[in-house]
């Protein structure tokens, strides 16, 4: 067997607060002595749910952010890296998710962007175009390097960017779900073209959730849980229910309350609702007084479900009924009025409005509550607001305090006051407990059920399996934009099970 | 598309009485030149994601320089460095602005074309100045070889800029960096640099348009520069510069000059109201900008990814 | 044109408690009151014959009609865009208000709602373009500015309209209290639209818009409606300023107002407080914006130096405006 190419040892990253300073007495870290480790001439695929850490660990590796523990070792060697640049030059390439090219330039000027070759102090273009022409044909591939960028599919610049980093003699590649908006025989080729790479000795990382495809690349698979390496197997020997049970096989020590009972009359009807042309059609049913959850992962499409119920995304087909009502010509400020509101993931820039401060924010979405004659009247805001800030127990100096200076924690607080103060009949929630603290989030476990048994129906994304499973009466699992399962819950709503779906797709 | 526009040129002509005679073709060429040099200024501005609205000061500020020192008693040449290296140092200062502070170029760019305005009028208690050397003058109305001298100069800083986009590294840089900056600075690049080259460049450019409008008129007044600003960004427009940024070609926004040199003399010709030249010009620009930006969002849909 | 980050802007920092802290944050939230207070002092014991009754008035008087377009400038400016037309609506205005009282001989009302009316139009097609067009503000507004520059030229035929009808002078002539009518219009007008900005759930939503859009309407601001509005009410207020500069000189022409008058709108909101990445700004800030740079023409007129030393000093007194502000405003 080859010596490791790359040999990552205990690497830990801390969680980052608000200020930015690292928490290293928090008992959680992004990352825990985690071992992780390349052979030349292999394939290692890393797998993990949503935030098991497999991002931080390769960025870390490719150098976009430091360790805070551990060491990395290439050829034996210790190494670190200040930028990515320089892990590019130690021979380090990320091909990212999200590709990293200009789409106004043509393939050659952006292979050799930064790097342009000169002649008599000119740019020497023809060995621009004939270096790309060499690197793309030792791919086997056929790209003319004087193609414009944005006018080549997704695929095609993937070979792209795979050609540049071999332009400057990477010997390991980490590739981020390459194969996420690719069509089958596009795979194909991008299969053909590893198992070029790996035969001339490179070794390659990729990141992926997709069993059937990795089955047949890989030569090795290691498992990240929680931020931490939970083994690693040949791939002669995987097995799915095992590596589903490395992911997801955690206990879940936790108790979720669930004081709400069963459901009441259907608010929500989705019917064939479609993301865009090409996915699948959606149905989804929530009623008064459930929750209900949405598992899937980052991309599968929950968050773009969300927003279309709400009206902040246009459907590309379906229709969707609220409290018996077909809607029609749908948008945020139609919805709230009805009665919905939107709990959004990025609480930063869609949540709250920096600029202001816990009043004005809390009141925003029910402003026309405190209204007479069109001008807000103060006393009727700040006591609303304060009795849902005391409710909520958001820590503050007072409500005219800027949100901006609020913890993680009291933002969300915050947010969840701003829409309990509309009365919602459904709420929607995506990702509510993201980023919060231990204690902060088992109150707001707590309020998710007070107001589902009030009668409220609740529409509840969340990435966290032991949460989704714990406050959810039913599932619904997505997968690249449609629905693949719907699990009720009960004994058998494991959390391997939900992975199984994540990962596999339908039976 | 090269020949629906000569077939458009030739109809125009042959409708429009004077058009194509050629001491008319020629006083549109020597006209636009002033538009066409301050175009290849803008263009690579526009293609960063820039503006540079401080044209119609600069216009006035530099002449203002140069003429009062030719005036003065100094010499040619060292004026019109002089007024050349004012034209630089306030795009540099743009480019500083921009750059290093992150002030929005449409505001920085407007106040500092509003100073300069400013302080043209101040010189010379806002009174136009003229009367210049005959060497001075020739530059603007004299012809060499039965050319403007004017036309001469519209055809070299076409070829710089030219040069500068496509026959160097920082013209890619340039291009880079209205596509995807977030690249660039990943590889190690000076955006930095690159931002103050090309408003140093477009000021430099405005620079020398002034001494040129001032040479054909041999006068400079205060406010002379005021119809040549949108007249500058329509012709990067008509030239089809990319008001996104990204995209932009300096021979076809030369192209645009000349464009909205023949439109403003045809209107002429035709007894069109002057002003109405104005209403046009303005029309155009936020029509064909519209036009882009829907044609831009559609291809964008066209090529979404999965979701 | 891309847009850099809101988040943070316009954000006093929280530090504990003590009077140093209090004072630090009234100064934060009345800079604009502070820097008029430093200027006004600072002319009063520099500048001969400025601390004088008759002077004051002036200063008054020369700020009333500024503050009227500034206010209007204002709202646009927080919701992070910018009019470029504001002069030359300005323009179009005066010489439509000449034709229609003297030429025409409309009724006095009858020239203002139709003037006003004018003014609301040209703004809500400038805000049309831009909410619905995708049309970046100071394009759409460069280029609806040069056509309306345009348009009055054409309209004037190349006259002016002087010795207007008398009833129609009145309406920014009238005297009261030994100041004209004029002044009275503006802080009627500083008046509704400090309700409508400080009070108003308009004044809520439009902050909300200008801080963070996206938040803004996923909370149910209707931000279509707003960003079309800010513009329609910046149009209808510039044409009530060409209006009332028209009284004031007694002559209607096509190049009132103009550039220079957009900028010094600019200006004084910018002194007065308003960012320029939206959300912050308010109707008494750019009072005294208006109050502090009318201050500063004033004592330039004062001294005797040439009056387009004002131009140059305006825009350097912006350009520290911003970089100050960019500086204290540095997000974390």
């Amino acid at each position: 067997m080859s010596e490791a190419l790359v040999s990552m040892r205990g690497i830990g990253k801390y969680i980052y607060g608000e200020s930015g300073k690292a928490l290293r007495n928090s008992e959680v870290k992004i990352l825990d002595g985690v071992d992780f480790e390349l052979r030349s001439g292999e394939v290692n695929v890393l797998v993990g749910e949503n935030g098991a850490g497999k991002s931080t660990l390769m960025k870390v590796l490719g150098g976009v952010i430091p360790p805070d523990e551990g060491e990395i070792l290439m050829d034996g060697h210790p190494v670190s890296f200040r930028d990515p640049r320089e892990a590019r030059a130690a021979g380090v390439a990320f091909i990212h998710q999200e590709l990293n090219l200009c789409p106004n330039l043509d393939v050659a000027h952006n292979i050799f962007l930064g790097r342009e070759p000169k002649r008599r102090g000119m740019k020497d273009a023809s060995l621009m175009y004939a270096r790309s022409a060499e690197l793309i044909r030792s791919l086997s591939c056929d790209i003319d390097p004087r193609e414009m960028v944005s006018r080549l599919s997704t695929a095609q610049q993937q070979v792209i960017e795979i050609a540049k980093a071999i332009s400057f003699s990477s010997r390991v590649m980490i590739m981020d779900e390459p194969t996420a908006s690719l069509t089958k025989r596009e795979i194909d080729m991008l299969f053909g073209l590893i198992k070029r790479m790996r035969s001339e000795g490179m070794g390659i990382v990729y990141i992926s959730h997709r069993f059937e495809e990795f089955l047949e690349i890989g030569d090795r698979v290691t498992v990240l849980r929680d931020g931490r390496g939970v083994g690693q197997l040949p791939m002669s020997e995987f097995d799915e229910a095992k590596v589903i049970k490395m992911m997801a096989g955690r206990s879940i020590d936790s108790l979720y309350p669930k004081t709400h009972g069963g459901a009441a009359e259907s608010v929500l009807e989705v019917r064939g609702l479609r993301l865009t042309p090409r996915t699948p059609p959606i149905d989804i049913d929530v009623r008064a007084g459930e929750v209900v959850g949405l598992g899937g992962l980052v991309g599968s499409g929950r968050t773009e479900l969300a927003k279309s119920v709400f009206g902040a995304r246009r459907m590309a087909g379906g229709e969707l009924r609220y409290l018996g009502r077909r809607l029609d010509r749908w948008n945020p400020r139609r919805a709230i009025a009805a009665g919905m509101a939107y709990l959004s993931e990025d609480r930063k820039a869609e949540g709250l409005v920096l600029g202001m401060n816990i009043r004005e924010n809390v009141s925003l979405a029910a402003l026309g509550d405190f209204l007479r004659f069109g001008l807000i009247a103060p006393r009727a805001e700040r006591s609303k607001v304060e009795g849902l800030v005391g409710e909520l127990s958001v820590v503050a100096r007072s409500i005219e305090q800027p949100v901006a200076t609020l913890s993680g924690g009291n933002q969300q607080r915050c947010v969840l006051a701003k829409w309990l103060a509309t009365a919602p009949k459904l709420l929607i929630l995506d990702e509510p407990t993201r980023g919060i603290d231990v204690g902060a989030k088992a109150q707001i476990h707590g309020l998710i059920d007070r107001i589902a048994a009030a009668g409220v129906a609740v529409l509840m994304i969340s990435s966290e399996l032991p949460e989704l499973i714990g406050m959810s009466d039913r599932i619904y699992v997505m997968r690249e934009g449609g629905v693949v399962a719907e699990l009720a819950a009960g004994p058998d709503l494991t959390q391997e099970r939900v992975v199984q779906y994540i990962c596999v797709g339908c039976e | 598309m090269a020949a629906a526009a000569l077939a458009a040129f030739a109809a125009v002509g042959s409708l429009v009485p004077h058009f194509l005679a050629l001491p008319n073709l020629l006083n549109v060429v020597r006209q636009s030149s002033i538009i066409a040099v301050c175009a290849v200024g803008m263009t690579s501005v526009i293609v960063i994601k820039g503006i540079d609205l401080s044209y119609s000061g600069l216009l006035a500020f530099c002449p203002m320089i140069a003429g009062l020192m030719m005036l003065g008693g100094v010499g040619v040449a060292p004026s019109l460095a002089a007024g050349a290296a004012a034209g630089v140092l306030m795009g540099l200062f743009n480019g500083f602005m921009v750059a290093q502070l992150a002030v929005p170029a449409f505001i920085t760019t407007l106040v500092v074309g509003q100073i300069c305005e400013g302080l043209a009028l101040l010189m010379n208690g806002g009174r136009s100045i003229g009367g210049f050397p005959d060497s001075y003058v020739f530059i603007g109305n004299g012809a060499l070889l039965g050319v403007p001298i004017s036309d001469y100069l519209m055809v070299a800083f076409l070829l710089v800029g030219f040069f500068v986009q496509r026959k160097t590294p920082l013209g890619n840089h340039i291009f880079a960096f209205g596509g995807n900056d977030g690249v660039l600075r990943q590889e190690g690049v000076d955006v930095k640099r690159v931002q103050l080259f090309v408003y140093g460049f477009s000021g430099f450019c405005v620079a020398v348009a002034g001494l040129l409008l001032s040479a054909q008129l041999d006068t400079v007044h205060p406010t002379q520069g005021d119809a040549y600003q949108l007249d500058a960004i329509a012709a990067c427009i008509i030239g089809g510069v990319d008001m996104a940024g990204g995209s932009g070609s300096v021979p076809l926004a030369v192209v645009g000059a000349l464009v909205i040199g023949c439109l403003r003399n045809v209107l002429d010709l035709l007894g069109v109201h002057p002003f109405m030249q104005n209403v046009l010009v303005g029309t155009i620009i936020i029509v064909i900008v519209f036009m882009s930006g829907q044609v831009r969002r559609r291809n964008a849909m066209a090529t979404r990814g999965t979701l | 044109m891309s847009s850099s980050s809101r988040s943070g802007a316009g954000v006093p920092s929280s530090r504990s408690g003590g009077l140093p802290a209090a004072l630090r944050e009234f100064a934060g939230a009345h800079v604009s009151f502070l820097i008029f207070a430093v200027i006004a002092a600072l002319a009063c014991a520099s500048v001969p014959n400025f601390a004088q009754a008759d002077n004051f008035a002036v200063v008054v008087r020369q700020s009333a009609i500024p503050i009227i377009a500034c206010i209007g400038m204002t709202m646009v400016l927080m919701t992070g865009g910018i009019d470029l037309s504001l002069g030359y609506i300005v323009g179009l205005s005066s010489i439509v208000s000449g034709i229609l009282a003297k030429n025409l001989l409309l009724p006095a009302p009858l020239v203002l709602a139709v003037v006003l009316g004018l003014g609301a139009l040209i703004g809500l097609a400038n805000g049309a373009i831009i909410q619905f067009g995708k049309v970046p503000a100071f394009i759409t507004t460069l280029g609806s500015g040069y056509i309306l520059y345009g348009v009055a030229q054409i309209v004037s035929q190349g006259s002016i309209v002087n010795r207007l009808p008398a009833a129609f002078l009145a309406i920014g002539r009238t005297s009261l209290l030994g100041l004209p009518s004029s002044v009275f219009i503006a802080l009627l007008v500083a008046g509704i639209f400090q309700v409508l900005i400080g009070s108003a759930a308009f004044g809520r939503r439009l902050r909300a818009f200008g801080f963070g859009p996206k938040a803004a309407g996923l909370s149910g601001v209707p931000v279509a409606r707003i960003n079309v509005s800010v513009y329609c009410l910046c149009g209808a207020l510039a044409a009530l300023a060409g209006l009332l500069l028209t009284i004031r000189v007694n002559a209607a022409q096509p190049n009132m107002g103009g550039g220079t008058f957009t900028f010094e709108a600019v200006t004084a909101a910018i002194v007065g407080g308003t960012s320029l990445f939206g959300g912050v700004g308010s109707v008494v800030g750019s009072i005294f914006g208006v109050l502090t740079i009318k201050i500063i023409e004033n004592c330039i007129n004062l001294l005797g130096v040439s009056y387009h030393l004002y131009l140059a000093v305006q825009g350097v007194i912006i350009l520290a405006a911003i970089v100050l502000g960019n500086l204290a405003h540095r997000r974390g």
